[in-house]
C-alpha cells in the first residue's frame, strides 16, 4: 500500500487544536468542581455507630488478651436484652431511594454536570467540526480488530489500523492526559495528604454501611456467638520454658493430694 | 540535639520538619529556633506546605512561650483561610497560652457547634479543664466525648492517666483493657495494666498482674520494668496468706527466675561491680515485700 502523506495544515488545524482543547477543557472541570464540590456533611451519630462498630469488633477479635470478667463486661454493655447499646439504640432506617435525598441529588447532578456534560458537549462539537480526518499514525503496526476504536468516523476498508482519525484522537487524549492533570495540577501536593491526616479520626464515619440497623444486628449475632478463651493462660508458665513441664505434672500431683 | 544553623540550607530544614510532622515528634524548641534562623526568609518557596509549616510552627511557638511567634503564625494563616475552624483552634490555644481559659472555651463551643464531628476542639476543651486542675469535671467531659468516639485510643491513654490521678484503679484498669483491644501486641500496655492491677491489690489482681507482666515479657524479653514488676508480684503472691502452697511453689519459682533474668539483663551492660550492688538491691526487695 503507497505511503499516504498528511497535509501539514491538518496537523495545524486539528491534530494540535484538538489536544489543546481537550487539555484546556479538562483543566476548566477541575476548577468548575471545585467550586460546585460541596463539604460531605458527617452527623455526629453517624461516627457514633462507626466508632461503635469498630469498637465491638475489636472486642470479637482482640477479646481473648483481656480477662473474663471484663469481655463479659463489654459484651453484656453491647448485648444486654433491655440495656445493651446495640438493642437501645434506634437509628432512622435509612432511605433506600436516593432520589428522595436531596443532597444525593445535586451531588448527582453535579458530577453530572462536570462528567458527562462537557464529554457529550465537546465531544460532540469536535466531531461536527473536525469530523473526517486523518490526524496521525500510531508507530506501530495494529491488528484490523483496531480499526473501529482508532479511525471512529471513517470507513475505509483499505486504510491500514495504525492511522488514528481526528474523533479517535479526541477520545485518546480525553483518557490519555490524566497523567498529565496531576503534572499540572498536582493532585498529590502538601495540600493534600494533610487533609487525608485531618480526615483520620473522623474519616472511619464514611465507611459506615447506609442502614446501621442492619448493622447493629449483624454485630450483635456476631458478637453474642463470641466465645471467649482467654489467650494468656499460662503467659507466666511459659517464661520458665519446658524446664517446667516435670514441675507443672508435680503440681497437678499436689493438687489431685490435696482433693 | 543542638544543629548546626550554618550547614543546613532551608531545603534540609524542610526535610526535618516534614520527617518530625510524619513522625509526630513536638521537639518545639529546635522547631521554632530553625524556624527563626533560616525557614522564616524562605516561606514563600515552600508552596502548599506552607501551611502546614505554619501550624507546626505555632503549637512549637505555644509550647516555648513564644507567643509573638505563634500569633505571627496565626495571623498568617487566618489571612489565607478566614473563618476556617482549623485555624480557630489555634486562635483558641492562642487564649490557652495567656491563660484566658474563659474565652479559649468560647471560641472551642463555638467551632463544636458548627462542626459537631470534630474531635479537636473537644480535647482542647480537656486539655483547659486539665489545665485548671478540675480532673474530675475532665473525666466526666472526656466519657461523655468517649460515649461518642469510642475508638479513640488517645482518649483512652488520657482517661487512664486522669482516673490514675483521682486514684480510681478499677476505672484506670477499664481504659487499659480497652488499649490492649485495640493494640493487642504492645508490651508497655500490658505492663501499664499489670502496674495497675499490682497496685490495686489483692490476690486475684495479684493473680492477673503475674500473668500480664508475663505477658509482656514474652512480647518483649528486654523490658526491664516488666521483669520487676514480676518479681514483685511473685513475691506478693508467695507471701499471700490465701495462697495454696502449690501455688506459692510455683511463684518464688517464677520470682526467681524473673531475678536472675534481671540480673542477665544487667550482666550484659554493667561491670561486675554494678552487678555486686543490684544483687544486693535486689535482696532487699525480697526482704522487703
Amino acid at each position: 500500500m503507497a505511503e499516504l502523506l498528511l497535509d501539514s495544515n491538518i496537523r495545524g488545524w486539528v491534530f494540535l487544536p484538538i489536544v489543546v482543547i481537550t487539555f484546556l477543557v479538562g483543566i476548566v472541570r477541575h476548577y468548575v468542581s471545585m467550586l460546585l464540590a460541596s463539604q460531605k456533611k458527617v452527623e455526629v451519630h453517624q461516627v457514633q455507630d462507626s466508632q461503635v462498630m469498630i469498637r465491638s469488633r475489636m472486642l470479637r477479635e482482640n477479646g481473648q488478651y483481656i480477662p473474663k470478667s471484663a469481655f463479659i463486661m463489654r459484651r453484656h454493655f453491647f448485648n444486654n436484652e433491655e440495656t445493651g447499646y446495640f438493642k437501645t439504640q434506634k437509628r432512622a432506617p435509612v432511605s433506600q431511594n436516593p432520589m428522595t435525598d436531596p443532597s444525593m441529588m445535586t451531588d448527582m447532578l453535579k458530577g453530572n454536570v462536570t462528567n458527562v456534560l462537557p464529554m457529550v458537549l465537546i465531544g460532540g462539537w469536535i466531531n461536527w467540526m473536525f469530523s473526517g480526518f486523518v490526524t496521525t499514525k500510531v508507530p506501530f503496526p495494529l491488528t484490523l480488530r483496531f480499526k473501529p476504536m482508532l479511525q471512529r468516523g471513517i470507513e475505509l476498508v483499505t486504510l491500514d489500523a495504525a492511522w488514528v482519525s481526528s474523533a479517535s484522537w479526541y477520545f485518546l487524549n480525553v483518557f490519555g492526559l490524566r497523567s498529565i492533570y496531576t503534572l499540572v495540577l498536582g493532585e498529590n501536593n502538601a495540600a493534600d495528604t494533610s487533609r487525608l491526616l485531618q480526615d483520620q479520626v473522623s474519616g472511619a464515619a464514611m465507611s459506615m454501611p447506609p442502614d446501621p440497623k442492619a448493622a447493629f444486628k449483624a454485630e450483635w449475632e456476631a458478637l453474642e456467638i463470641c466465645e471467649h478463651n482467654w489467650a494468656l493462660n499460662g503467659a507466666d508458665a511459659d517464661l520458665l520454658g519446658p524446664q517446667n513441664t516435670p514441675e507443672s505434672a508435680e503440681s497437678i500431683y499436689h493438687q489431685s493430694k490435696t482433693n | 540535639m543542638p544543629w548546626n544553623y550554618d550547614n543546613m540550607s532551608w531545603t534540609d530544614v524542610r526535610d526535618l520538619f516534614r520527617t518530625w510532622r510524619e513522625d509526630s515528634e513536638r521537639k518545639s524548641e529546635d522547631v521554632v529556633e530553625l524556624w527563626e534562623s533560616i525557614l522564616i526568609e524562605k516561606i514563600h518557596k515552600l508552596g502548599n506546605e506552607k501551611y502546614l509549616v505554619l501550624e507546626q510552627v505555632c503549637v512549637a511557638a505555644l509550647d516555648c512561650n513564644r507567643l509573638s511567634v505563634a500569633k505571627e503564625c496565626i495571623d498568617l494563616l487566618e489571612q489565607e483561610f478566614p473563618g476556617s475552624l482549623r485555624v480557630l483552634k489555634y486562635h483558641a490555644m492562642h487564649m490557652e497560652a495567656l491563660e484566658k481559659y474563659d474565652e479559649a472555651l468560647k471560641i472551642l463551643d463555638s467551632i463544636i457547634k458548627r462542626d459537631e464531628t470534630n474531635a479537636a476542639p473537644r480535647k482542647r476543651r480537656l486539655a483547659i479543664l486539665k489545665a485548671q486542675g478540675r480532673i474530675t469535671e475532665a473525666i466526666k467531659e472526656l466519657t461523655e466525648y468517649l460515649k461518642k468516639f469510642m475508638s479513640d485510643q488517645e482518649a483512652w491513654h488520657e482517661l487512664c492517666d486522669l482516673y490514675l490521678q483521682e486514684q480510681e484503679y478499677a476505672k484506670a484498669a477499664f481504659c487499659m483493657e480497652e488499649l490492649i483491644l485495640h493494640n493487642p501486641h504492645s508490651h508497655l500496655i500490658y505492663q501499664r495494666y499489670a502496674e495497675i492491677k499490682y497496685t490495686q491489690g489483692g490476690f486475684d489482681n495479684m493473680e492477673l498482674a503475674k500473668t500480664y507482666f508475663a505477658q509482656a515479657i514474652k512480647l518483649n524479653p528486654n523490658n526491664v520494668r516488666a521483669l520487676y514488676g514480676l518479681l514483685l508480684v511473685a513475691n506478693n503472691i508467695a507471701l499471700s496468706a490465701k495462697c495454696p502452697a502449690s501455688k506459692k511453689k510455683d511463684a518464688i519459682k517464677l520470682g526467681n527466675w524473673a531475678a536472675t533474668q534481671i540480673q542477665k539483663r544487667y550482666a550484659l551492660k554493667a561491670t561486675e561491680k554494678d552487678v555486686k550492688n543490684v544483687v544486693d538491691v535486689l535482696g532487699q526487695l525480697q526482704l522487703e515485700s
